[in-house]
């Protein structure tokens, strides 16, 4: 049978729609502005974030964390409709983060959307928040039909599109990867400040020996845990220094440096490993990475030289983008929106189960 | 020329001489010859067949995004797994290729090679076969005098072409049989596969024993829970390469579960609760 | 005699020949034994003579066995990685399933009372007057290699590999051929895989 392009069953809209995009699933609060204009054009009009910082060695609680968002909604959600020049009456839909994520942040988020719906009489869509991850990623770097690795504080999975889902076609086990990143910056007190995950990409930079650590990739998916006990145990070892001074070459020490270096290089190298085997499976040559890893430049540059040798593109955002944010939940929300997706008041819920795969992905062929 | 090709390490030479078989995401498979032997003179009585004795090797080669350390560790732990698990296979009775060379500095495995096809080929759906309309099979049947792609390879007997329909599906049971007993066996010596597909699995031509093959992602396990998605990771590869294959399958279980005897309660037990949630199991965000 | 060539390694040529009814195993094993510790000019000329591998041919399952065995040695020897002195008694050492050099020696070498014997010689070029050489030293009688199916003692290679409760045999009791074609095959598979067995 000759194949038979099939046509986006999205079709470029009759006037410009206009949606606020509301993300609250972890520490950062998100609002922002699209714009999908009669052209097929999208227009990111405002994208604004304010992240709840813990001091150094201590993560996020749900209870904390939603206060955060509740003291914060306002501010953040009044910036960004000022920066989009609009006004809240502009607006086609309101769509906030349905799941996954922290059940008290998700839900204080949910209420405000909730409340600005009923007041503004605008409807409501519930986005998956991994879906928004992919949609913008793919908006932003214009990656047409990629093998997407979405590595997040919460999330570590290798996702691919075929017949109107994103199926998961390897994920973790056990922990996220940036929760794996995220609890050692903590036991080796670095700074959450702007995350803990770009404090350990810094001191990787610094580190020269790679310490032997447990490398646990099953098939398409990965183990993580089992990597952070080995690499919390080295924090115990004799040869460990927690100052970390620079030493001579021949001395048989290990730094937080090392330490941080030989985690990304072990747990990248099983990232882009389980990617490649999802690209050769489907026989994809592009690959997309999303969420707040996915800035680590060494990931991306990991990732890049894989996706060289077998003759394709990588294809990465950066920490606008990549790190939680507004405007994805917007740009996921409004595709569905324009394909006759709502979410009632009543079943406006939030869940903090939610597989990627269980979404309709009308908006492509 | 020959002094450079000659300074090489001997198995990147060897690999040089090699066919490429297929090149996949990890590995590149050959076919090679270990040794020559003299075309003529002296001693040559069995040479001519160890001569034409060849080996598959299996190049892991290297992988630039990795630091070259762990590179190296890593090819060297993945080439002893894999020739590990071959090995209690083996000792386990379970039909698989024998190993015959392995260089770790390289990354190089080599093994039996096996004449034969892929239970994937020999199956509807899987090989070319599926794009050649129905009329046309029929008239190469009848010019070939032969009906049936594994009854050409012993697994029934050949009878009379007029049989074709039931004839095809007795010996479709005996392979789907020889697959299920198979992987009870692999399984009894708590050997995962990893990667159950109907490519991984051949018909040796001149015994016509199933043999099971790579074992890249081969590991050891004692979990229900292992061999219930070993056995899913199979099911949905029937599914998904053989049209209509839902009684296929079946006859593999059958098999399987007569060879796990009172093992087989718990796998079924898992294996269904595998098919509802699928391979994955549900995670919080 | 039987001549296998390597171009990968340099183009080695190996010799192998099959000896049965050998009559002076005693005398073989103490010309080794003396030729390894005599240090002088002499003792060149002494170890060039006996420059090659003895082994029992009662342990080889079949001549691919044997062939893997020159194999690995080779690819060690070419790899500067070899465990044993020479590529010679790196044979033995890769023909024994345990890692201690004189055990492999001992069981695979020419014993005293050996009256079947394999013997190799790996070589950088083909030296013409080799049979003679090993028949020199090996009083007994060059057979084709098929008569090793008669010598091979399964009974000792199932004890060294420990192959007695292995559920690949049970399953073909009674059935010799079978169980000898499964045990070479264990066989032959442990010496290919010998550096990575632990």
């Amino acid at each position: 049978m000759p194949g038979r392009r099939c046509d986006s069953p999205l079709k470029n809209p009759s006037r410009a729609y206009i949606a606020l995009g509301l993300e609250g699933s972890a520490n950062k609060l998100g609002a922002g502005v699209i714009k999908h204009d009669v052209d097929g054009s999208t227009e990111v009009l405002s994208n604004v974030r304010h992240t709840y910082i813990t001091p150094p060695g201590e993560g996020f609680l749900p209870r904390d964390t939603a206060r955060h968002h509740r003291e914060w909604a306002l501010t953040v959600i009044k910036d960004a409709v000022v920066k989009a020049n609009i006004t809240m009456h502009d607006l086609d839909c309101i769509c906030y983060t349905k799941g996954p994520g922290m059940g008290a942040p998700l839900q204080s988020v949910a209420l405000v959307a909730r409340t600005l719906s009923l007041l503004y009489e605008k409807p409501l869509v519930g986005v998956n928040h991994c879906v928004g991850h992919i949609e913008m990623g793919r908006q932003v770097t214009g990656a047409r039909n990629p093998v997407v690795l979405y590595v997040s504080g919460g999330n570590t999975q290798v996702i691919a599109y075929s017949r109107q889902c994103y199926r998961i076609f390897g994920e973790t086990l056990d922990i996220a990867v940036g929760n794996c990143l995220d609890r050692f910056a903590r036991v080796i007190n670095l700074s959450n400040d702007p995350s803990p995950g770009y404090s350990i990409e810094q001191e990787a930079k610094k580190g020269k020996r790679l310490v032997p650590l447990p490398y646990t990739t099953k098939g398409m998916d990965v183990s993580l845990s089992g990597i952070l006990t080995s690499i919390e145990a080295y924090t115990s070892d004799r040869r460990y220094r927690a100052q970390g001074e620079p030493c001579e070459e021949s001395e048989d020490i290990i730094r937080p440096a090392d330490l941080c270096f030989s985690l990304q290089e072990t747990v990248f190298s099983m990232l882009v490993e389980i990617t490649e085997r999802a690209m050769a499976h489907i026989g994809s040559k592009e690959v997309l990475i999303v969420g707040g890893v996915g800035c680590n430049e060494r990931l991306q540059e990991m990732m890049g030289i894989m996706a060289q040798e077998r003759g394709g593109l990588v294809f990465a955002t950066d920490e606008r983008f990549c790190i939680d944010n507004g405007i994805m939940i917007a740009q996921a929300g409004l595709l569905s929106y324009r394909m006759g997706f709502q979410t009632p008041l009543a079943k406006s819920t939030c869940t903090q189960r939610f597989r990627t795969d269980e979404v309709h992905v009308a908006w492509r062929p | 020329m020959l002094s450079s090709l000659s300074s090489k390490p001997p198995t990147q030479q060897l690999l040089q001489s090699a066919d490429l078989v297929s090149q996949g995401a990890e590995a590149a498979i050959y076919k090679a010859y270990l040794r020559q032997f003299p075309t003529s003179g002296h001693g040559v009585d069995d040479a001519a067949f160890e001569a034409s004795e060849p080996v598959l090797l299996k190049h892991r080669f290297h992988k630039h995004y990795r630091h070259p350390s762990l590179d190296a560790s890593l090819t060297r732990q993945r080439i002893a797994g894999e020739a590990r698990a071959l090995m209690r296979c083996m000792r386990s009775g379970v039909t698989v290729p024998g190993i015959r060379m392995v260089d770790v500095n390289e990354g190089v495995l080599g093994i039996e090679w096996i004449d034969g096809k892929s239970v994937r080929q020999l199956l509807p759906g899987g090989a070319e076969l599926d794009e050649i309309n129905e009329l046309e099979e029929v008239d190469e049947i009848h010019e070939n005098g032969a009906a049936d792609p594994i009854g050409d390879y012993g697994v029934s007997g050949g009878r009379t072409v007029h049989m074709l329909i039931g004839l095809y599906s007795s010996s479709v049971d005996a392979l789907m049989n020889m697959i299920g007993v198979e992987i009870a066996k692999m399984h009894l010596a708590d050997i995962i596969h990893g990667d159950l597909t109907t490519s991984n699995m051949m018909l040796r031509k001149q015994t016509s024993d199933l043999v099971l093959i790579d074992f890249g992602l081969a590991y050891h396990s004692t979990l229900v829970e292992d061999k219930a998605v070993d056995l899913y990771v199979l099911e949905r590869a029937f599914a998904s390469t053989h049209p209509d294959s839902e009684p296929l399958f079946s006859e593999v279980l059958n098999a399987y579960e007569k060879r796990m005897g009172k093992r087989w309660l718990p796998i079924k037990k898992r294996l269904d609760d595998v098919r509802l949630r699928g391979r994955k199991r549900s995670m919080v965000g | 005699m039987e001549t296998y060539y390597y171009s990968q390694f340099n183009h080695a040529v190996v010799h192998v020949a099959l000896f049965d009814d050998v009559t002076n195993a005693a005398a073989i094993r103490s010309r080794i034994v003396q030729a390894a510790r005599n240090l002088g000019v002499d003792g060149n000329t002494e170890r060039e003579a006996v420059n090659f591998a003895f082994i029992d041919a009662r342990l080889i399952s079949s001549s691919l066995h044997l062939q893997t065995a020159i194999y690995q040695a080779l690819l060690s020897e070419a790899q500067g990685q070899l465990r044993t002195k020479t590529v010679h008694s790196e044979i033995l050492w890769t023909m024994n399933p345990t890692n201690n050099i004189t055990e492999a020696i001992r069981r695979y070498g020419v014993s005293d009372e050996s009256t079947t014997l394999v013997v190799v010689r790996v070589d950088v070029s083909d030296t013409p007057d080799l049979q003679r050489r090993m028949c020199d030293i090996v009083q007994g009688c060059m057979v084709p290699f098929q008569a090793l199916g008669q010598m091979t003692d399964w009974s000792i290679i199932k004890k060294h590999y420990k192959l007695y409760s292995e559920s690949a045999l049970k399953e073909v009791q009674g059935n010799l051929d079978r169980e000898r074609s499964i045990i070479d095959n264990i066989v032959v598979s442990s010496v290919a895989m010998k550096n990575v067995m632990t």
